[in-house]
């Protein structure tokens, strides 16, 4: 700390963990930087100055829609195609390694497992599911758009074929290690997906499924990014898991509700029929692992940041009732029951005076109607008043 | 924004890269393509001709992976060639490519008004700002500066990237900021000098009230 005592607004400018706490504070940094101007008040105007010529450069950035980069990525692929010999040997030398790993040791396969399927899902879940662009994404890379409200997926036994909304595509025979198909749904729509086992999975607004086209491994794997109801076809020799950004759900076949948004603080999985375990680690990756037993009707929440689980018993039909285009609430925080109309009618609604999010909500929303007057009706049970800006945007103010 | 990627990470994809292994290209893609992008469109209005320079840049990446070694910076990597690329194409796109050398170049700070860039009040001041702060810097402090806060690099990198040594580039962003500083100052005097006659004139008011 001593060293900052005789710096100007240019030399903290110049410094490393100074600019790190700028642009992107952790709470250690905080009070490090709280500390420091308790110490030595007089730094104030040459902190701000600092901090007010940093933040003129922290505008938006140019950035690629969605699509073109996924179209950017495609010519990229396409372009170095031309040295696809030279990739199949390598693979095989690859293949080779991967028998002799198996035999080596079960770590080691451990790591190697996780490969392909894994890097597929991180690349998908890496894109962030764009305004107003729903698609699948197939194995080889291309597109097809959703644009309707509710699209209808359906993938034949095979995998190779699938009904998008009455038509029907055919997926480029590729070999089977590449058959990850992913769907898109952006704010604002839904989607019904009925997957090669005959597993029918509702996808809500806002949220991303990466799947399989045809699920060859010894269990059957999905990555879910935001919420989606889940009605698993049974199959006691293949185990069907939901992998989610901090948990996965592991089920032989049922029904159940997992809402797993990124921006969310909580995961919350609800369970409609059957027995579902759910995994978790505390702590990142290397924190150990703990499994909680669901029966139905019981609602398991994980907290992110604290890794703290609760268990209540719930009515399910009001946790999966988005399906009919209904929102059911009983005694939901407002904050949490906004985010889902937010996601829902893709607009943002914004809280400036926090302690309202706290306001709890209980009835039925009709999401047929616009959202003034979902609004309107929610003006009804808690003591609020909403503003429209001309942007569109919704503002949210105490009574 | 500043840009914090996790180095190690970096590293692991990059090495698995060299080894052969092409899928965790389109890692590293979708982690630099937004910057890369951002940075090419300083240099230009052109998205095509930024978006095709990109393809350029990966597509030399996969062939010429042979020569490359482990000890390379990633991010430097791409950020070098995808401007060696854009400033050769704009040159040669202004039809007289002999008369242009390589540091004749624009680099725009300020963002063009976008479509949903919905600024309140606090933001146009800030913008207000900013442009008179532009009209005082060069095109090469605009980079440095840029490189510095924006994609958060460390003098060794800007250096590279501007073809300096570290005490010029390091010289380059203390005058730019003490620029900044100045213009910064002189708005601000601006501003306390209207408050300061607004407040004149309510006090003369309120005494010939008195009266």
């Amino acid at each position: 700390m001593e060293k900052y005592r005789d710096y100007s607004a240019v030399d903290f400018l110049d410094d490393e963990s100074f600019l790190r706490w700028l642009s992107s504070p952790t709470q250690e940094e905080n009070d490090f930087w709280n500390g420091f101007l308790k110490k030595y008040p007089y730094k104030k105007t040459e902190i701000r100055e600092a901090t007010l010529v940093f933040h003129l450069f922290s505008s938006r950035e140019n950035k690629l829609a969605l699509t073109e980069q996924y179209d950017l990525w495609k010519r990229i692929q396409n372009e170095s195609k031309t040295s696809k010999q030279d990739v199949l040997l390598k693979f095989a030398k690859y293949a080779a390694i991967l028998v002799l790993v198996f035999f080596s040791g079960a770590v080691s396969y451990h790591i190697y497992q996780d490969t392909p399927i894994q890097q597929q899902f991180q690349l998908a879940e890496a894109i962030p599911a764009a305004k107003g662009e729903a698609m699948i994404v197939l194995a080889d890379g291309s597109t097809v758009s959703l644009d309707k409200q509710m699209s209808e997926i359906s993938y034949s036994q095979d995998g190779k074929q699938l009904i998008v909304n009455k038509d029907t595509v055919r997926q480029k025979p590729g070999s089977e290690d590449e058959s990850i198909n992913k769907v898109i749904i952006s704010y604002g729509k839904k989607s019904m997906i009925v997957l090669s086992d005959g597993t029918k999975i509702w996808l809500n607004a806002g949220s991303q499924l990466i799947y399989p086209s045809v699920f060859t491994d010894k269990i059957r794997q999905v990555k879910l990014i935001g919420e989606a109801f889940f009605d698993v076809a049974k199959n006691p020799k293949k185990p069907f898991i939901v992998n989610t950004s901090d948990l996965s759900v592991h089920v032989l076949g049922t029904r159940f509700d997992i809402s797993a948004y990124p921006d969310d603080k909580v995961i919350h999985t609800v369970l409609e029929e059957g027995k579902v375990s759910l995994k978790y680690s505390a702590n990142g990756i290397l924190g150990r692992e703990y499994v909680v037993e669901m029966e139905p009707n019981q609602m398991v929440e994980l907290e992110k940041a604290t890794g703290k689980v609760s268990r209540t018993m719930v009515d399910v039909s009001k946790y999966i009732a988005w399906k009919g285009g209904l929102l059911e609430f009983e005694k939901a925080d407002l904050g949490r029951a906004l985010k889902q109309v937010e996601r829902f009618y893709d607009v943002k609604i914004f809280l400036p005076d926090q302690t309202i999010s706290s306001y709890k909500l209980s009835g039925k929303l009709d999401l047929k109607d616009d959202p003034e007057k979902v609004l309107n009706v929610i003006k009804l049970t808690v003591p609020i008043e909403w503003q429209r800006k001309s942007n569109g945007d919704f503002i949210i103010t105490k009574k | 924004m500043h840009s914090v990627e996790n180095k190690s990470d970096e590293r692991m994809l990059w090495t698995r890269f060299l080894k052969g292994d092409n899928q965790v290209l389109s890692l590293i893609y979708l982690q630099y393509s937004n910057a890369l992008f951002d940075y090419g469109c300083r240099f230009t209005v052109d998205r095509d001709l930024v978006k095709d320079c990109i393809q350029e840049v990966f597509c030399t990446l996969i062939r010429t992976r042979k020569n490359l070694s482990e000890t390379d910076n990633v991010r430097l990597y791409l950020l070098k060639s995808l401007k060696r690329r854009i400033i050769r194409d704009l040159k040669s796109a202004s039809g007289k490519p002999r008369l242009l050398n390589d540091q004749d170049y624009s680099f725009d700070l300020l963002l063009s008004d976008s479509l949903d860039d919905q600024l309140n009040e606090l933001d146009e001041e800030k913008r207000q700002l900013l442009s008179s702060a532009m009209l005082s810097l060069t095109d090469r402090q605009k980079e440095a500066i840029y490189l510095r806060f924006n994609r958060g690099l460390e003098y060794e990198e800007i250096s590279f990237l501007l073809s300096l040594n570290y005490q010029s580039s390091r010289a380059l962003i203390h005058r730019a900021i003490e620029k900044l500083r100045e213009v910064i100052h002189v708005q601000q005097k601006k501003i306390n000098q209207i408050l300061f006659s607004i407040l004149c004139c309510d006090t003369k008011y309120a005494f010939q009230h008195k009266k």
